[in-house]
């Protein structure tokens, strides 16, 4: 255990070595942050205006909680998989005692501890200064139904991401762009990222509920808002289970079959 | 155990796919990839003894690297037979691998951000080496290679040579048993270079420790190696003592004469093929049939004051090897 540490520790001077990047990184969330809160207060202007059953209030917590949930879940460093192995650096994992999933689980742990902890200061400091109207879920089982389900998502995250990552020992050259088509627009849109997914019709979401997406950030925001509860809770953590199993399997399956299609390319 | 490595009959393909030049060609293979395979070897066979120095050559693309490749567990062996310590390397236990290590001189695994010790910390972690052997090791290596200043220093910031060092110590931090290295001297300075076969010696020699070393630096070669293994095209041409691949490979001799009146030197020519003139020496190669008749024929015709038969330069030879030109 002891090495992943060391890798978690050096995982955080890494960050830090690019100071700049790391500044202009801050300064996009906050602009993100403050661009999408004047955005949505001037669509609802009218505090009574409710669209598809969202009020003010209901879709800042919405944006705001899709804000923060993208920190936590979607910050991962195993973006870099494709490239380590197309280009060969993957080599120097696989010739040590150390395994290769447990290596980019802490370095996405780093990232994201980092990640949410400026986030927390960050969004603090906004939340001071732009007094928005925010949802606070207050039930503490309900809290805690959000954190099982933050961290099913996270494993959810990092599997879908390793599988397309993954594709690069098929296709050394395509590992960007399934990656971009993949994560960046598909899951981005089909797991609520761009717009609340119950304004979609309904048995396009019936459909979607069956499919890792929506556990990503939709579904763990729903339950905060308070807008999924008793039974649905159930079915929704029994597929998420069910999905971390198959995804999980599949990860291990096609790691398998791609080291073997390996060719320690690049020297 | 009497055997480090124990390689029979490995063979590995390669599917590779093909790309025709242009924009227009790119569009094509998306749609029909021309698949191709390589035959990267035909079929290996050699053994390897605990504490040998063994050298690879062979002309680039010969099937040197792949074999590294394979004996270290990254490649999976498309048939044939390979064992390493009495392991598997395909099944990259973690026994297995804290015994080995394979050092690619053009790969790199320092964190290139970071000072070159952040790495050896990390690798101490994850070869979960005792920190007094640590310790030791990286003192023992530190000073041999000469890199203690620079422990500190960004990695970004260290010239190849220096960089270069710091992989060998970041390679050998766990005492590996066995040593793969893959053009360790490629792209150093004469006395980098020095610096590096220097520290090979002493570690084969101090450790016991079986090395397999393949390098297109002759130096590193004729000083280190004692037994070479010639691969040309994925099969062995040759698996012997370094002296032995002249006897084994050189159709010529050399006859080196001094003379002691200037002659027409086209005279010579009719005996044997003329390598160099400057008189008084000359030198000229001969088949080796018949070098002891051309021997006679100089001595009876010419105005010689000395003449001594020599065996063709390991060099010469190794230089055909690179070059492909040597067939079995």
């Amino acid at each position: 255990m002891k090495k992943y540490l060391q890798i978690f520790k050096l995982s955080f001077q890494q960050e830090f070595a690019y100071r700049l990047n790391f500044v202009m990184w801050r300064v996009r969330n906050i602009l993100q942050i403050i661009l999408t809160f004047f955005l949505w207060s001037s669509v609802f202007k009218n505090p009574e205006t409710s669209v598809f059953g969202y009020n003010q209030e209901k879709i800042l917590t919405y944006v705001f909680g899709i804000l923060i949930l993208r920190a936590i879940v979607f910050s991962a460093r195993a973006v870099d998989v494709a490239g380590e192995i197309s280009n060969g650096d993957i080599t120097n994992f696989l010739l040590k005692p150390i395994s290769y999933f447990k290596y980019w689980a802490t370095r996405d742990t780093a990232s994201k501890v980092l990640n949410l902890s400026f986030s927390v200061v960050e969004i603090t400091i906004l939340f001071v200064i732009l007094r928005p109207h925010l949802f606070l879920q207050t039930n503490l089982l309900i809290l805690f139904a959000v954190f099982v389900f933050l961290i099913l998502a996270v494993i959810l995250f990092f599997c879908l991401l390793f599988i397309t990552n993954m594709s690069a020992f098929w296709m050394p050259e395509n590992g960007w762009a399934a990656q971009f088509l993949f994560i960046a627009i598909i899951t981005d849109f089909l797991s609520g990222g761009v717009f609340p997914l119950d304004i979609l019709p309904y048995t396009f979401q019936k459909v979607l509920y069956s499919t890792p997406f929506p556990y990503l950030l939709f579904f763990p925001l729903q339950v905060y808002l308070g807008k999924i509860a008793g039974l649905e809770i159930i079915r929704g953590l029994v597929t998420s289970f069910a999905w971390v199993f198959i995804l999980f399997m599949s990860v291990r399956f096609i790691w398998a079959k791609g080291l073997k299609r390996y060719s320690a390319e690049g020297r | 155990m009497d055997r480090a490595i124990v390689v029979d009959r490995l063979v590995k393909n390669f599917e590779v796919t093909e790309k025709e030049k242009g924009l227009r060609g790119s569009i094509k293979s998306i749609f029909s990839p021309k698949k191709k395979v390589v035959h990267a070897l035909r079929g290996i066979s050699f053994t390897i003894q605990p504490g040998e120095l063994v050298g690879f050559i062979g002309p680039n693309g010969a099937g040197k690297t792949t074999t590294l490749k394979t004996l270290s567990g990254l490649l999976y062996p498309s048939s044939g037979f390979v064992q390493v310590l009495e392991y598997d390397p395909w099944e990259k236990k973690p026994e297995f691998l804290k015994q080995i290590s394979l050092v690619m001189g053009q790969k790199n695994q320092l964190w290139w951000d970071l000072p070159a010790i952040e790495t050896f910390e990390l690798n101490r972690e994850i070869y979960e080496i005792p920190r007094r052997d640590y310790e030791k090791n990286l003192e023992e290596l530190v000073t041999l290679l000469d890199v203690g200043k620079l422990l500190k220093t960004q990695v970004r910031r260290l010239s190849l040579g220096q960089r270069m060092r710091m992989e060998l110590v970041a390679a050998l931090l766990h005492g590996p048993k066995v040593l793969f290295l893959d053009e360790p001297t490629i792209g150093l300075d004469l006395i980098g270079q020095q610096k590096i076969r220097d520290f090979i010696y002493e570690y084969n020699y101090k450790k016991n420790a079986t090395i397999i070393l393949t390098s297109h630096n002759m130096d590193d070669l004729t000083n280190l190696a004692r037994r070479v293994i010639v691969i040309g095209a994925g099969r062995i041409l040759f698996d012997g003592a370094l002296e032995e691949l002249t006897d084994r490979f050189a159709k010529e001799k050399i006859i080196k004469i001094s003379l002691s009146k200037e002659i027409d030197i086209k005279e010579v020519e009719e005996i044997g093929t003329v390598k160099y003139v400057s008189f008084p020496e000359v030198t000229l190669s001969v088949p080796r049939s018949t070098v002891a008749v051309a021997a006679a024929e100089i001595l009876q015709n010419f105005p010689v004051n000395d003449l001594t038969i020599e065996e063709v330069p390991v060099e010469e030879i190794i230089k055909k090897v690179f070059r492909g030109e040597l067939n079995k």
